[in-house]
């Protein structure tokens, strides 16, 4: 096999083994969800399709298949159908540029680190086209000729503006430390000691994050595409069947894609603490770590906290965070051009 | 009209944040606490003798039952759930059903067969469990509701319990 060839087939395998990963992580999440909250009220969860419940998620797939798929009267045909492939894909997509750890020794080939790809600009190929899978809810709420789910897109849209802006300033504040948009970048300037961590030097901007990131993927508190007390169930309220779990799909690996984000930029990467050559496995098994700490901190932010109103979403999105982010990427800034060192 | 006071904030408080951990702490430590939820098939739910469940024919100590197909309970029954047909029989008591069928389906498990029954027969039992996959086979023959009377003694004790309070002492037992 000519070396070209063996670069394809390890790319092949990467982008198997993470794509397997993402969707089966985005599964797990499902039935992590209902675990989790069934033990925060004194109750099991699903516990009977296999073992602990563990197949649950496959039963769901399952079911979901064969339901019938509506489509409301008035529905603009088209969009409805392309909607939930719109909000899905992209964040699917931006797994990509993601690093899980370093090459692995045993598959020799022309790739340094274990992502699906290699790109220099990774952190601003995630935003844009992680920004794309609002277009999916708008069209989807938009073309189910509904005004609850129109209502439900409106408010996703607005929201999405306004925690974009605090999500990308506070990343900015940490591409602001390293000085640049690679994401590899991020992961070396992290490496060593624990207290080399963004989180320690960029505090402001860790917390920022991670509240612009429950926003981002329409979790509660912050979600007010769907907000079931209010509208029905929001953007996807004339969606049944497979559809319908596209937009779920997408939701959950939107937060697994945002966890892994949160990692790598703020937690180190795949990093493990005060030992820089780590072997593979140890770094890929921190890397999991670490981002299922978040996702579950997704879980139980969840089934903790009540929505905010709306008003107090808006309100705390452009009155509070943006002029905090504003001032933490200024003073980052300032410390930087000046030669500080902050940490 | 109503004014309605909302608190002072303390600064803390208006940070959101530190309430927000106290919250995360709290369901957290649920987490781990015991779980209230009855795994049903598999832990049944609890009965006794006051457990009103589905009527049972008992079965004497000699293995003949006890009813002589008086047709009291067919009477009593208020969802005509019973179906009674006579016959003779050599023992003493002289008659015996040969066809006893309670249909359970329309059983409201109201216990009047119980009252009305003059001769200890027919005893609720603490069986609630009613499932199968045809009409049919929901119509429970003699076969069906044979108990024991070992089985049913529980009931038959507290049945009297609660009667003794009206009984008579001249009256038989
Ligand atoms: S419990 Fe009530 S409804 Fe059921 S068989 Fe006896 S009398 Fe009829
Ligand atoms: S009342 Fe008692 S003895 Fe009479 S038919 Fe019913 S079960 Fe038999």
């Amino acid at each position: 096999m000519s070396p070209m060839h063996w670069d394809w087939l390890v790319w092949f395998l990467k982008a198997n083994v993470i794509y397997g990963g993402l969707l089966g992580t985005a599964a797990g999440m499902t039935l992590a969800e209902r675990k989790v909250s069934a033990w925060m009220q004194y109750r099991h969860g699903p516990n009977r399709v296999g073992p602990w419940g563990l197949l649950q998620p496959i039963a769901d797939g399952v079911k979901f298949i064969f339901k019938e798929s509506l489509t409301p009267d008035g529905a603009n045909k088209w969009l409805f159908r392309c909607a939930p492939a719109l909000a899905a894909i992209p964040s699917m997509l931006t797994i990509a540029v993601i690093p899980m750890g370093p090459a692995i020794p045993f598959i020799p080939g022309d790739y340094k680190y274990f992502s699906i790809t290699d790109l220099d600009i990774g952190l601003m190929y995630l935003l844009s086209i992680g920004g794309l899978s609002i277009y999916g809810i708008i069209l989807g709420s938009w073309a189910s000729n509904s005004k609850f789910s129109l209502l439900g897109g409106l408010r996703a849209s607005a929201q999405m503006i306004s925690y974009e802006l605090t999500l990308i300033l506070s990343i900015l504040a940490v591409v602001t430390l390293t000085g640049s948009l690679d994401l590899r970048d991020a992961v070396a300037a992290q490496s060593g000691a624990i207290w080399e961590w963004h989180v320690f030097s960029q505090p402001l901007a860790f917390i920022l994050f991670s509240i612009a990131a429950f926003a981002e993927t329409n979790r509660h508190p912050f979600d007010f595409a769907e907000c079931e007390p209010e509208l029905v169930s929001g953007f996807h309220t004339e969606y049944s069947s497979m559809r319908f779990a596209m937009f779920a799909l997408g939701e959950y690996c939107a937060m697994v894609v945002i966890a892994s984000l949160w990692t790598t930029l703020f937690l180190g990467g795949y990093n493990v603490p005060f030992w820089e050559d780590a072997p593979w496995f140890l770094c890929i098994g921190a890397f999991l770590a670490k981002t299922s700490i978040f996702l579950f901190l997704f879980l139980w932010v969840r089934w903790t906290l009540p929505r905010f109103r709306f008003d107090q979403l808006m309100a705390l999105g452009w009155k509070v965070f943006l002029p905090l982010a504003l001032a933490n990427l200024f003073l980052t800034g300032a410390a930087v051009s000046y030669g500080v060192k902050l940490w | 009209m109503v004014i309605v006071r909302r608190k002072d904030l303390s600064l803390l408080e208006k940070l959101y944040l530190p309430e927000i951990a106290r919250g995360l702490s709290i369901t957290f430590r649920k987490l781990f606490e015991k779980k209230i939820t009855r795994q049903y098939p598999e832990e049944p739910l609890p009965t006794n003798e006051v457990t009103r469940g589905q009527p049972r024919l008992v079965v004497k100590d000699d293995g003949h039952i006890a009813c002589v197909s008086c047709g009291m309970c067919e009477i009593a029954c208020p969802a005509y759930a019973i179906t009674i047909d006579g016959g003779e029989t050599d023992r003493a008591i002289e008659r015996e059903p040969v066809r006893f069928d309670i249909d359970m389906l329309r059983c409201i498990l109201c216990g009047f067969c119980e009252e009305a029954c003059p001769k200890d027969a027919i005893y609720m039992s603490n069986e609630l469990e009613l499932a199968d996959y045809s009409r049919a086979a929901l119509v429970y023959d003699m076969e069906k509701l044979k108990r024991p009377k070992a089985a049913l003694q529980k009931r038959i004790d507290y049945v009297y319990r609660l009667n003794n309070r009206w009984r008579k002492s001249s009256s038989t037992r």
